[in-house]
């Protein structure tokens, strides 16, 4: 390995590797789980918490999900601060397309924008990478529910189905096994805790680990960004039966 | 003539118990000549708060546009609504940003703040704010306004009570003056619900 090459973000290394971003992506690998499923009738998020202590302050924000205009969600993985950061980034520039153009910012324009921001700290400047991946969830009147997963490059691409931070390619192996093209919501919602549950460390599955959210139309036909509260999200881990340990559940 | 009176309005905001309402017309102009009967000079920033714009009505909807995305962030970064109080502080902070070159515009803001407590204010087109307990008025027929509030408020009215006076004040007001008028836009406003009405009035 080339560790000469590593310490600026700005140059590659001779085998045409940027050593920054990838340790980047290293940081994410050990962040708690985020999963994106798109169905035919909406989007839905599902975070996995790292930090649960009974110390722990309790509000209404949540850690994982994260609201950026009325048409658009993400989840995150990686460190909270720099993703602090570009979901305020992402907000403003939704509202500014919004201010120009008087009608909300299409979803794949959203996260290019926003990877247009992550790639400018791989190419100049001389500041690090961000460590954060997000999965962007949202609708727009073009191309409906969109998916999209975008990491520390400013890479992204829209997916079926995604899962970022710990343990993602075990749960993307398993979306991929069990995903299919004409899946609801509600199906969805299930699959996803069903592979969060099986990817997640801990013995035991309590909506206190777990963050869930949806972006769906309602009857009238405006989006709505719903999160799932901690007492639905019980019933609905009853439910589908994953609130047993993950070895017990098969 | 002076550029405030280019595009012709009226607006109204009244307080009532627990409740409040927000009046504009309809006119929009080019000095004397009518371009529009269903021009919109009230918007809604939230479900528990209005703003109407008077004066030019193009500033009033690049202000209005400028204000919604501010609000937007505010609402995503504090999960919850601005309230009245701190909203009218924000116009003000906007209008005096342009100090020397400024939005040609007198907003109106009404709303419900802390337990259902209406609020009100105006301001002038740089800012200063004026808050009132009854009733604030702005636009071209803002003086026939004046006397017609002054005259037929009454402290603490019902809804349905305040719905009248409110457009009773406003179409004998708009009707002296020949740049508002062409009927009515009312906004009444309680904890439960927004009634939103049109008032027909002399259309000229």
């Amino acid at each position: 390995m080339s560790r000469r090459y590593d310490s600026r973000t700005t140059i590659f290394s001779p085998e045409g590797r940027l050593y920054q971003v990838e340790y980047a992506m290293e940081a994410i690998g050990n962040a708690g789980t985020a999963i994106g499923i798109l169905s035919k009738d909406g989007a839905v998020l599902v975070g996995e918490k790292k930090v649960t202590s009974k110390l722990l302050q309790t509000s209404t924000s949540t850690e994982k999900m994260y609201k950026i205009d009325d048409h658009v969600a993400c989840a995150v993985a990686g460190i909270m601060s720099d993703a602090n950061i570009l979901i305020n980034t992402a907000r403003v520039q939704a509202q500014r397309y919004t201010y120009a153009y008087q009608e909300p910012m299409p979803v794949e324009q959203l996260v290019q924008s926003l990877c247009d921001t992550k790639q400018g700290y791989t190419q100049f400047g001389g500041l690090r990478p961000f460590g954060v991946s997000f999965l962007f969830a949202g609708w727009d009147k073009n191309y409906g529910f969109q998916l999209y997963m975008s990491d520390p490059s400013g890479n992204y691409s829209g997916w079926k189905a995604a899962a970022i931070g710990a343990n993602n390619q075990a749960a993307q192996s398993m979306l991929k096994q069990d995903y299919k093209d004409d899946i609801t919501r509600e199906e969805a919602v299930q699959l996803a805790l069903k592979v969060l549950s099986k990817t997640m460390d801990s013995t035991s599955l309590t909506s206190e680990k777990l963050e869930l959210a949806e972006v769906f139309l309602t009857p009238s036909g405006n989006v709505n960004y719903q999160v799932c509260s901690p007492d639905s999200l019980s019933k609905l881990l009853l439910k589908f039966g994953v609130t047993q340990a993950a070895t017990e559940a098969s | 003539m002076s550029i405030f009176e280019y595009n012709g309005s009226a607006l109204v905001a009244m307080v009532g118990k627990n409740c409040f309402a927000i009046a504009s017309d309809r006119r929009l102009g080019v000095q004397l000549q009518t371009i529009a009967t269903d021009f919109q000079r009230i918007s809604k920033i939230h479900d528990r708060l209005f703003l109407g714009l008077s004066g030019l009505a193009t500033d009033a909807q690049t202000l209005y546009q400028r204000l919604l995305f501010r609000h937007k962030l505010y609402q995503l970064r504090e999960e919850r609504d601005m309230k009245p109080e701190t909203f009218a502080n924000l116009v003000s902070a906007l209008l005096y940003e342009k100090r020397f070159g400024p939005y040609f515009c007198q907003p109106v803001i009404a709303g419900l703040g802390d337990e259902d407590k209406p609020f009100i204010c105006t301001m002038d087109s740089i800012g200063a704010k004026e808050l009132a307990k009854d009733f604030v008025v702005a636009g071209t027929a803002s003086e026939s306004l004046y006397g017609a509030c002054e005259s037929m408020f009454k402290e603490d009215m019902e809804p349905e009570e305040l719905f009248e006076t409110v457009s009773q004040a406003l179409l004998s007001s708009v009707d002296r003056d020949c740049l508002s008028g062409w009927g009515g836009h009312v906004y009444v406003v309680t904890p439960t619900e927004v009634k939103e009405r049109i008032l027909k009035g002399r259309m000229d």
